[in-house]
């Protein structure tokens, strides 16, 4: 066999082995894209209604004098929380959630002094790290987040910190997952809370769950047990690890679908690559057989 | 009859959701039975027992290990933080975990928010045990009955 078309077959064996690996991570990112869907819609249910209890509770109480709802004059300091992926092979995944964190950085605060990061998960932290932001933590992302416990130290701290005036506004960039074709990255405020703006997670349901709605102001009396502020002092803080809780969940959807589509557009391509080679590799082959016949014919002529 | 529309969802999913006559709930003042028409009324949950009549008469028990209830004239959503059903408890493995808590509570304390932890864990644990019994001694007696 002549030399061209040997190199070519040994690229379209290893094109085939690329392939295949390709192709079997794509099946796992399905698999595990399946988990994280059923329990993002699962705890729709829960974040959504929890949202609504404290859309009714603000209405009743003079909310705006509690520490989570009161929004400073000025805001000098701010801090995001990026949750990201731990693994890479996810397309523009990660990349689209970093640039939209600073663009909104960018647009948002132009006023703002400083922007601290929090980041969660491996890949946002390498990434962000290249555009001299200052990071002051990392949390260590599961690779599935089973209950909320697991982001528990996340909103323990951005809690203390928000009370302790260190930072003036938190946001969430994550990304949320719309469908498995569609997901979007979201930069979002989580405090101080912002009672007006629908600030659901989750596109999905933002459609469907307008359907009851109920008028609190209606009812001459809202009775609190115990009190009004031990109520929101317990209930606050629930709010904010399910809105965290929820988030992660979003952006653990949205990775393994993004993962899987990616994942298919290799395989794909590695399909296309494969027929372009094997037609070059059959017109080399042919090419060299046509040759060798023009140097027999070319012999034989010789010889009479 | 008038009856409510029940909600119990905990993070992971939506347990109950259905119309019922009455509810009862262990709040953090006291338990309070829910029945229709119900003053509007936000409350903390303690880990404890959840009791459902349906509109079809039979009674529900759960056991749940805190949260929230929200009253609303129609409806009642309970957000717990975990909830199951009496039939889904194994008794066993509840006692088990309650027993491993004490354990540890006993040998090493380091510190008090580990301290509330399994304090918390305890009791959760007994809120359970308490219904798995309670359901297994009701269902011997039907089981008599019939």
């Amino acid at each position: 066999m002549p030399q061209a078309s040997r190199d070519i077959q040994r690229r379209i064996k290893s094109v085939k082995s690329t392939k295949k690996i390709t192709k079997a991570m794509e099946l796992v990112s399905a698999a595990k894209m399946r988990k994280a869907v059923s329990k993002v819609l699962a705890s729709r249910a829960y974040s959504d209604l929890v949202w609504d209890t404290v859309l009714h509770l603000v209405k009743k109480v003079e909310a705006n004098k509690h520490p989570f709802f009161m929004s400073p004059k000025k805001v000098s300091k701010v801090v995001v929380v990026l949750i990201s992926t731990n693994r890479g092979l996810c397309g523009s995944f990660n990349t689209q959630l970093v640039n939209k964190v600073l663009e909104s950085i960018r647009i948002h605060h132009p006023e703002t002094t400083s922007t601290d990061i929090i980041t969660c998960g491996t890949k946002g932290r390498d990434e962000i790290r290249r555009y001299k932001v200052n990071l002051i933590a990392d949390f260590r992302k599961e690779d599935i987040t089973n209950d909320s416990e697991d982001i528990r130290p996340i909103a323990h701290m951005i809690t203390k910190d928000f009370l302790a005036k260190r930072y003036d506004k938190v946001f969430l960039a994550y990304t949320d997952f719309m469908s498995s074709l569609k997901q979007a990255p979201h930069v979002k405020q989580l405090l101080p809370i912002v009672p007006e703006i629908d600030a659901r997670l989750g596109h999905i349901t933002h459609e469907k769950g307008q359907g009851e709605k109920i008028n609190v102001e209606s009812f001459s009396e809202f009775i609190f047990e115990p009190g009004r502020h031990d109520v929101l002092d317990a209930f606050l803080p629930r709010l904010l690890e399910v809105q965290i809780y929820q988030s992660v969940l979003e952006s653990e959807a949205s990775e393994h679908s993004a993962r899987m589509f990616a994942m298919r557009n290799a395989t794909d391509a590695a399909s296309d690559m494969i027929d372009e080679l094997t037609l070059a590799y059959n017109q080399a082959r042919q090419a060299g057989i046509t040759g060798e016949i023009a140097e027999i014919a070319a012999g034989s002529a010789a010889l009479e | 009859m008038k009856d409510l529309k029940l909600k119990i969802v905990t993070p992971e999913k939506i347990l109950f959701e259905r119309r019922i006559l009455q509810v009862s709930v262990s709040t953090v003042l006291g338990e309070i039975t829910i029945l229709p028409n119900h003053i509007p009324l936000v409350s903390q949950l303690i880990p404890g027992e959840i009791v459902v009549k349906t509109d079809q008469g039979e009674e529900d028990l759960m056991a749940v290990s805190g949260g929230f209830v929200e009253i609303l004239p129609d409806q009642v959503v309970i957000l717990a933080d975990t909830a199951e059903r009496a039939e889904e408890i194994d008794e066993e493995r509840a006692e088990a975990a309650r027993l491993r808590a004490e354990e540890v509570l006993k040998t090493k304390v380091a510190d008090a928010e580990g301290f509330a932890m399994f304090t918390a864990k305890i009791e959760k644990e007994l809120a359970r045990l308490k219904v798995a019994r309670k359901y297994k001694k009701k269902g011997l007696r039907t089981g008599q009955n019939n």
